[in-house]
């Protein structure tokens, strides 16, 4: 786990932190993918560097969702390569497993095991697949539970919880596999707008505390504040990127202004 | 709080014709009086009509001796019309707890077949699916049956490996294992094996939660009942002694008074009644102790007590329960005390070969085997393939219906193919596939009645040669619904109690 103590605090804005000299955790070289005819990804190269936070901004049908769920396998890219963490993703069910516990993941739908209590469903993988002791899961999970602001719902069912909760469980479910990164794909596009702030917020005691994060939403103020680069898609290719200074106040592409005047 | 001020205002004012709660009251109490008087009268014409044309139903040939053959089951010669119709209700027992076991079994396989990523697999489960359930069930046993009788004819030295297993056109018969006169004291170390199989597995939890170690409690808590059962084949004659205890509770029931049960079943009649109440008084109070009660409630409270004191009368004016509880408990326990005074050599179990054996010109299966004969077999595999596609249809519409986002969401917090479906998948998919899945079972139950195409034994084919030799086709007929009835209503009462178990739960 990121150790929020140890990490360097960053300054305000987070936008002049220097990573050039920082650990590569994701590189993607020419990465593509085709649903059928349609091209979803085109030839996507990146590398995003340890303890960075990238947005993911774009219209919809860019491939946003579709680039990062590729980048711990939930869909398979057809050309190019992706490394997280120096594991490649191939067919190599191995590589796979190693990547998904490495790397966190949090869904627009929040996608919580109904059947399962909060803490359990925060425990299951720790249990299942890093096989702790019961006992310890649930003392890890409750620290995870408290560091999302609900360790008073631990016991509830998710089906009895408010989306705003559901997602912060979800939050601490992706947590408690202490990943090296998370990926959070549009997850306050489903909540209410009085729920979006406090999933926000821990997003950003998130991204303070060092964790790598690859983050596709439609928060500009979120992205404002919080990224380290801000990537701009449009048809499955990265039409601009840079710090959220430059992509705000001063864009250089034709599209980017476009997007820009229609969500301002 | 208002209401209970407008509550009251409303009946000072609204005159009775127009008064919403006495019209619900009026509505029920006349309702049931129609209800119960049409019953009345129509069971009072019916017994009319008969006795008009002289037939005369009655329940005596149950105890009279009957002329009927069985091809098969517990006792192929029964001397009186109540044991040939237990036979059959055995029979029927039978094919339907096997039916049921295998078509669930081959209705997982089908269905996960259905939604395998092997294309041939795939399509071999689409083709089962469609052509079973497609085809009548009725036909299907015919052709199941016909395909069977060209077996060859039974012979003295037929079979695959003679003496051990038969194949022929009177079916198929194989070694049998039977429970022998050790087995009620066997089952007892048994017994005593799960009560400490419980305590091992807890044991073994505990490890596993303390640890991490996957020690796994389950297959320990089986290893120890395994092991008793082992240890007991030599030990059970220890608990000869029990005997002597049933036969102490028999002689007990023989000495009580008929007022004993009597006395019993009211104060049980009552109680249930009245801790029903008062279950239902405090289910409906909030949680500052007001209490709303609807009409519909109030009936149900009046109705429950009523219910009670009419079970107290039928106690009180009819003697034959009370009494009958008490000689068939006495019986019961007369019975036990025999099965436990045997000689402590007494094997639980026993094997016999099959035997084949020639009375007149033609040789048939003998006793000593465990036979399948083709009527049984063409009901059997007709329900099994039969129920199996809808079941199948089920387990794959289930498995279907939990969201990707479910198994996505597992994937990604690092759980594998197995654990996923383990943990996150199947557990969801239960809930959805088990109600379709009991009414399968129930469908399964009524659907053995048509064994009587094929000649095999079930309660319906011999209720048909009772009443054909007796004449009480009402009775009959009325032993056939209510045995049916209570099969249906006991398997739906086990699913139900599973359903309320696994609902989830929502806010």
């Amino acid at each position: 786990m990121t150790d929020a103590a140890a990490a360097e605090p960053a300054d305000d804005q987070g936008q002049t932190r220097d990573l050039s000299n920082a650990r590569d955790m994701i590189v993607c070289e020419e990465v593509s993918k085709w649903y059928g005819d349609f091209r979803a990804l085109d030839k996507i190269s990146t590398t995003i560097k340890e303890q960075e936070v990238v947005v993911v901004l774009g219209p919809s049908g860019s491939g946003k969702s579709t680039w990062i769920r590729c980048i711990n396998r939930l869909e398979i890219h057809q050309e190019g390569r992706i490394v997280v963490d120096d594991v490649e993703l191939t067919n190599d069910l191995r590589n796979i497993e190693q990547v998904r516990s490495e790397v966190g993941m949090v869904f627009q739908q929040f996608n919580l095991f109904p059947h399962l209590k909060v803490i359990d469903n925060v425990s299951l993988a720790p249990i299942w697949v890093r096989k702790k002791p019961r006992a310890e899961a649930e003392e890890q999970a409750m620290a995870q539970l408290e560091r999302v602001g609900i360790p008073e719902q631990a016991h509830k069912y998710p089906g009895q919880l408010s989306g705003g909760q559901q997602q912060r469980v979800a939050i601490a479910r992706a947590l408690a596999m202490e990943p090296k990164i998370m990926l959070f794909d549009e997850v306050t596009s489903a909540l209410d707008p009085e729920m979006v702030k406090e999933v926000l917020d821990i997003m950003k005691t998130l991204a303070l505390s060092g964790m790598t994060m690859m983050v596709v939403t439609h928060e500009m103020g979120f992205a404002k504040e919080v990224a380290d680069r801000i990537i701009f898609m449009e048809e499955g290719q990265i039409v601009e990127q840079g710090t959220p200074t430059h992509f705000f106040e001063n864009p250089t592409e034709d599209r980017t202004k476009l997007f820009l005047s229609q969500i301002l | 709080m208002t209401a209970p001020t407008t509550h009251e205002r409303a009946h000072q004012r609204v005159p009775l014709w127009r008064d919403v709660i006495v019209l619900k009251w009026v509505a029920q109490v006349f309702l049931l009086v129609v209800v119960l008087s049409t019953m009345f009268f129509l069971a009072t014409q019916a017994g009319d009509n008969l006795r008009a044309r002289n037939i005369v139903s009655t329940f005596d040939f149950l105890e009279r001796p009957i002329d009927i053959q069985l091809s098969e089951g517990i006792d192929t010669h029964p001397d009186t019309g109540a044991r040939a119709l237990w036979t059959g209700m055995v029979n029927t027992l039978r094919i339907s707890v096997a039916g049921i076991f295998f078509a669930t079994l081959l209705g997982i396989v089908v269905g996960l077949a259905r939604l395998s990523d092997n294309w041939l697999v795939r399509r071999l489960g689409s083709m089962w699916v469609e052509t079973l359930r497609n085809i009548p069930l009725l036909v299907q046993m015919i052709f199941y049956f016909s395909v069977l009788t060209t077996l060859p004819r039974v012979g003295l030295g037929t079979g695959p490996i003679n003496g051990w297993f038969h194949i022929s056109n009177k079916g198929i018969s194989m070694p049998r294992v039977f429970i022998a006169d050790g087995f009620y004291q066997w089952l007892m170390v048994v017994g005593v094996g799960a009560v400490a199989a419980h305590y091992v597995r807890r044991h073994r939890q505990r490890i596993q939660d303390e640890t991490g170690a996957m020690t796994s409690p389950i297959l320990w808590g089986i290893g120890t009942v395994a092991l008793f059962g082992l240890i007991g084949i030599f030990v059970h004659p220890m608990f000869t002694w029990m005997g002597g205890i049933f036969g102490a509770i028999a002689d007990l029931l023989d000495s009580l008074p008929i007022i004993a049960p009597q006395i019993l079943f009211s104060v049980v009649a009552l109680g249930v009644a009245a801790r029903w109440i008062s279950r239902f008084l405090t289910d409906h109070r909030s949680v500052r102790g007001h209490l709303s009660l609807s009409d519909d409630d109030w009936f149900r409270i009046a109705f429950a007590a009523l219910a009670s004191l009419i079970i107290v009368f039928v106690l009180v004016r009819w003697t034959g329960f009370s009494s009958w509880t008490l000689n068939s408990g006495r019986d019961l326990f007369h019975v036990l005390e025999d099965k436990f005074n045997v000689d402590g050599a007494a094997r639980p179990f026993d094997a016999m070969r099959p035997d084949i054996i020639q009375k007149s010109r033609f040789p048939n299966y003998g006793k000593n085997g465990l036979t399948m004969s083709i009527g049984f077999a063409a009901v059997f595999f007709g329900v099994v393939f039969y129920t199996s596609a809808f079941i199948g249809e089920n387990v794959r519409g289930g498995i279907l219906a939990v969201p990707k986002g479910q198994s996505e969401a597992a994937m990604a917090v690092g759980l594998g193919r197995g654990q996923v479906l383990r943990h996150v998948v199947l557990p969801q998919a239960i809930r959805i596939i088990l109600p379709p899945t009991g009414n399968q079972y129930l469908n399964l139950l009524k659907n053995t009645s048509l064994a009587v195409a094929v000649g095999y034994s079930d309660l319906v084919q011999i209720g048909q040669t009772t009443y054909n030799q007796t004449g009480m086709t009402l009775p009959v007929v009325a032993i056939w619904m209510l045995f049916y009835l209570s099969c249906s209503l006991s398997i739906s009462v086990v699913v139900n109690w599973f359903n309320v178990r696994m609902k989830l739960v929502e806010r």
